[in-house]
C-alpha cells in the first residue's frame, strides 16, 4: 500500500565534501540500508570534495567522456547505479541530493508520477526562490529559460533510490571539453547552446549557493518533516569498501565501454 | 570498422548502438543511453543477443530477437525493443566510420 511522506521519520544528512566515487556507493550503501530497516528515510545532501563526471548506469563511456578533455581539466570520471544521462560536476557548481525511501512511497505510481512526486517539495522551494520550475518528462526539471536538473529513479529491493543533480552554475566551455554529447548538441542547430539549455541557478536567484540549499531544506522540513542525522560509521566503511571494490575500478566504469 | 547508429523514441531517451559488420554478422555489440532499464543487467542480455547477429534482419525481426532477449518483468522507460531495433539498423546503414 501506498505511503506518505509524513508516515515515514525522514533523516538529513549534510555533512563533509566526499569524492565522487564514495557519493556513488554512499547512494548503494545508504538505499540498501533503508530497504533493509536499519536506517530511516533519507534526504542526503551531496557536496562534492572534486570535480567529476558522472555517466548514467547504460551510457558508453566512450561515446560520454572525451578522456583528454577530461584528464586535462583533472575531472573523475565515474559511473553511477541509475540510467540517465552524463552530469558535469565541479563542487561549487552543483547541488545535489538523493532522497533513499521505502518503495511504499511511490507504489502505484507510475515513471513520470514517481519522479514528479519526489521532487514536489523542490519545485515548491524554487517557486520561494522566484523560479517558476515544472516537471518535464521523463526526468528533467526546467524552467521557460532551460533545464535546470537532471533526475534518475531506481528501485533497489524494498527501497528507491531518487538522486537530482542541479546546475547551480556552469563552465559551459569546460563542459564541453569534457562531454562529447555537448558538442554533438551544439552542432545541432535545433539546440542554441549549451549555456542556454542548462540554466543554472545563480543568474536565476542572484542568491548564494549554500542559501539555495538552505531554502531546499527548509522546505523540506517544512513540508515532510526532517531530523538531523549523519553517516554512521558502518556505513562510511561499507561505502569506503564498495568504492575500492567496484565505483573506483576500471572495470566498472568502463562496464558499457 | 567500427558503426554508430542512433535513435530517440518520440517523448524518451537516446539509445546508441556501436557496433562492426564481419562476414554479414553483428561483430562487438554495444547498445548504451541514457534511458532506465530495470534489472540493470537487462543491457548485457540485449547487446548479447545481438551479437553474431545477420547484419541483414530488418527492424521488425530485430525488435522481436531484443523482446526475446528482455529478461522477464524488465521495467523499461525512455526505451522499447522497437527503439533498440531502429537504433541497430542506423549503425548497419550508417556504415563504418571513424
Amino acid at each position: 500500500m501506498k505511503t506518505q511522506w509524513r508516515d515515514h521519520d525522514w533523516q538529513l544528512i549534510h555533512g563533509q565534501a566526499r569524492s565522487p566515487a564514495l557519493h556513488m556507493a554512499l547512494d548503494e550503501v545508504i538505499t540498501d540500508e533503508v530497504a533493509a530497516g536499519r536506517r530511516a528515510p533519507t534526504l542526503r545532501v551531496w557536496e562534492w570534495a572534486s570535480s567529476a563526471v558522472v555517466i548514467g548506469r547504460f551510457q558508453s563511456l566512450r561515446n560520454e567522456v572525451d578522456p583528454d578533455g577530461a584528464t586535462r581539466h583533472g575531472i573523475e570520471v565515474v559511473r553511477r547505479i541509475t540510467g540517465g544521462g552524463a552530469m558535469f560536476i565541479e563542487p561549487g557548481n552543483t547541488i545535489t541530493y538523493s532522497l533513499s525511501a521505502p518503495a511504499s512511497l511511490v507504489d502505484g505510481l507510475s515513471f513520470e508520477q514517481s519522479y514528479a512526486f519526489m521532487d514536489a517539495w523542490v519545485l515548491d522551494a524554487l517557486r520561494t526562490l522566484g523560479i517558476e520550475a515544472w516537471y518535464q518528462p521523463l526526468n528533467d526539471i526546467a524552467s521557460r529559460s532551460g533545464k535546470i536538473a537532471g533526475a534518475a529513479q531506481m528501485r533497489r529491493g524494498n527501497a528507491v533510490l531518487h538522486h537530482v543533480t542541479m546546475a547551480y552554475d556552469i563552465d559551459a566551455n569546460k563542459m564541453l571539453e569534457v562531454l562529447r554529447i555537448g558538442r554533438e548538441k551544439l552542432s545541432d542547430k535545433a539546440t542554441q547552446s549549451a549555456v542556454k539549455r542548462v540554466d543554472p541557478l545563480r543568474s536565476q536567484t542572484g542568491l548564494a549557493r549554500e542559501a539555495v540549499i538552505e531554502r531546499m531544506i527548509d522546505t523540506f522540513r517544512s513540508h515532510h518533516g526532517l531530523q538531523a542525522d549523519s553517516l554512521r560509521e558502518g556505513e562510511l566503511e561499507r561505502a569506503q569498501a564498495l568504492m575500492r571494490q567496484k565505483f573506483a575500478t576500471p572495470a566498472w566504469t568502463a562496464l558499457v565501454p | 570498422m567500427r558503426r554508430h547508429g542512433e535513435y530517440k523514441m518520440p517523448g524518451g531517451k537516446l539509445t546508441v548502438v556501436d557496433l562492426a559488420v564481419e562476414h554479414g554478422r553483428l561483430v562487438g555489440v554495444v547498445v548504451s543511453g541514457d534511458f532506465f532499464l530495470e534489472p540493470d543487467e537487462a543491457l548485457a542480455a540485449i547487446s548479447a543477443a545481438l551479437e553474431g547477429q545477420a547484419a541483414d534482419l530488418d527492424e521488425l525481426q530485430l525488435t522481436h530477437l531484443v523482446e526475446r532477449a528482455t529478461p522477464a518483468h524488465t521495467r523499461m522507460f525512455g526505451v522499447d525493443a522497437q527503439a533498440i531495433a531502429r537504433a541497430v539498423r542506423r549503425a548497419i546503414e550508417n556504415g563504418p566510420s571513424a
